[in-house]
């Protein structure tokens, strides 16, 4: 991308975070969902920490990574039906008429929405922390677990973007995002140790992204620098985005007849 | 140079053609009009001008850049005032002004003098720093006009730039693009299927009707083409063996039978009307009404297309107010 391109991006940023931060209910949602999730989870699951065979430290220990996680898999929908919207109000055709570099309209919105990422984020470890979790790598292993945190939530993103350009429906990009969030969720290392899950969830959880991406953030807050976990991690969510960002280029492209 | 030149401009979607060849020429400063009903194919041609939309085969350039192989350049030469609004509701005026400036690369010296006179040229000046979702439907219009204008463009496009508007903001509007159009010198090209709305602003008209140019003058040649007075008789029956008893008559130019209603185009309609009624008489064939005009933009379209403009216009404004009213 050349200078003007980055000057693109910057506007299209500002522009997406002017209209994110006009909508409460997103704010409201960013800021209450890991405060919900933190309580809900820790308080309902507690009891699993005392199994035989669970990881030292407790369940908040345990769960506050996949929590981490969680967030930007939810918040991934409104990066869809934001552009959907864009593309309904006529938005998208806009820029598509200006000299506007093309992939800019989709890394401003991207910036957007890995902010909207970072923000929960922060606030569970946040919250955590003065619930007693700790984190054994320190400061360099807070930055790697937001660094992890917004580069799934972008491969995400570009998952609900690429549905919302290819149908162009909101409701398609909430319902299929639920569809695809539930298994990604439960059938993953976020809330259960992997040993717990049956067979074919493990087979399962071993090609789902959200599993590596949560091992990752646990190994950062559990067990040290285990470069292994962390890389494999960013190895399947680098082809992740890949797939799901090229698609989503790709079906912009096809918005030009 | 021209402003803008198309040759043989063709357009299929999958397997309907919208745009059939379309051949034209504007120069520079000239208002020029496209006219015709709903899927007439007039959205679809200032598309492939915009550079939204690729030509299946056939050319165009604005100012000589090409939109096929110079498309980043002729974005930078026009402006366009979509149909549906495409503002961000959630940002001011100013706002709204200030994101499109920066995307078009207004030099930032110069961005907020820009925004502040193509606020008061569209008369925004006091709600500038309100947010969009509060302007009326006439606000939002000039609005989406005041960005049209923001970078300076040389060829300016309005589709349907009054559609769904009242009466009296419609009229507001017209003044700015004539303004516009005579004081900057800006070309422009509208398209539009209100009559009046055509023959008030435009210098030149091009009729669309099924994805070609079926006529292609100045408004009053138009006109002119179609005689002094239009007559209109209402025949609910044998309207086909009247119009061959009055096509014999000498001073009769053209006869059309659209929709039950007979329509005659004659040099002078108050002489010919008592004619008419006793020819209807000696066929006994009853004529419940006639009325006399004098022609319009939409007897010309009715004269190319066979068919009259209003009633598809009304049932597509109605689809129209309704898709909007869902959003």
């Amino acid at each position: 991308m050349d200078h003007d391109a980055l000057f693109d991006v910057w506007h299209l940023f500002i522009r997406a975070g002017k209209k994110t931060i006009r909508t409460p209910v997103i704010i409201f949602g960013t800021l209450a969902l890991p405060v919900l999730f933190l309580v809900l989870f820790t308080q309902i699951f507690t009891q699993f920490g005392n199994l035989p065979g669970f990881p030292a430290g407790g369940y908040v220990q345990f769960a506050t990574a996949g929590i981490i996680v969680l967030n930007p898999l939810i918040n991934a929908q409104y990066s869809g039906t934001a552009v959907v919207d864009d593309i309904n109000s006529g938005f998208l055709s806009k820029m598509l008429v200006t000299p506007v570099n093309r992939p800019a309209i989709l890394f401003g919105r991207l910036l957007n929405d890995t902010i909207m990422v970072l923000i929960p984020a922060g606030i569970t470890l946040a919250l955590a922390y003065a619930l007693g979790v700790t984190v054994i790598t320190g400061a360099l292993g807070i930055l790697l677990i937001l660094f992890t945190a917004a580069f799934f939530g972008l491969s995400m993103s570009g998952l609900t973007m690429a549905i919302g350009v290819t149908t162009k429906s909101a409701q398609v990009v909430a319902g299929l995002d639920l569809v695809i969030i539930f298994p990604l969720m439960f059938v993953s290392t976020a809330l259960v140790p992997y040993e717990f899950l049956p067979h074919w969830a493990q087979a399962f959880s071993n090609v789902n992204p959200f599993s590596y991406a949560v091992n990752a953030v646990r190994a950062l807050m559990s067990t040290g620098f285990d470069w292994s976990t962390i890389l494999a991690a960013y190895a399947v969510i680098a082809v992740f985005a890949a797939v799901t960002i090229g698609a989503t280029l790709y079906q912009f492209r096809s918005v030009e007849k | 140079m021209k402003a803008i030149e198309t040759h043989d401009l063709f357009k299929r979607f999958e397997n309907v053609e919208a745009v059939k060849g379309i051949n034209l020429e504007i120069e520079e400063g000239e208002l020029f009009g496209l006219l015709g009903p709903n899927g007439a194919g007039k959205t679809t041609t200032i598309s492939m001008l915009c550079t939204i939309v690729r030509p299946t085969s056939g050319s165009a350039s604005i100012y000589g850049h090409d939109v096929k192989k110079e498309p980043g350049t002729v974005r930078g030469l026009i402006g366009i005032v979509f149909q549906d609004p495409s503002l961000d509701d959630n940002l001011t005026g100013r706002e709204n002004l200030d994101f499109h400036g920066r995307l078009y690369k207004v030099p930032r010296s110069e961005i907020a003098g820009r925004i502040k006179d193509v606020l008061e040229l569209v008369e925004l000046s006091d709600k500038a720093d309100v947010i969009v979702k509060k302007y009326s439907g006439g606000m939002k219009r000039r609005l989406e006009i005041a960005r049209g204008l923001l970078h300076h463009p040389k060829v300016l496009f309005l589709d349907e730039p009054t559609l769904g508007l009242d009466p009296q903001t419609r009229r507001h509007i017209w003044e700015y693009i004539e303004r516009l159009n005579k004081e900057k010198q800006i070309t422009m090209i509208l398209t539009t299927h209100y009559m009046d709305e055509a023959d008030q602003l435009c210098d030149r008209i091009a009729i669309v009707d099924h994805g070609k140019i079926v006529a292609m003058d100045t408004p009053d040649n138009l006109k002119h083409d179609v005689g002094g007075d239009v007559v209109i008789m209402t025949v609910p029956n044998g309207g086909e063996q009247l119009k061959v008893k009055l096509e014999q008559l000498e001073f009769v130019k053209s006869t059309q039978l659209v929709d039950g209603a007979l329509r005659l185009s004659v040099d002078k309609g108050e002489t010919a009307i008592p004619i008419f009624m006793d020819v209807a008489r000696q066929e006994g064939i009853a004529v419940p009404s006639i009325s006399l005009h004098e022609p319009t933009l939409e007897d010309i379209f009715i004269k190319y297309t066979g068919r009259e403009i209003r009633t598809q216009e009304a049932a597509d404004g109605f689809a129209n107010m309704h898709a909007r009213g869902r959003r």
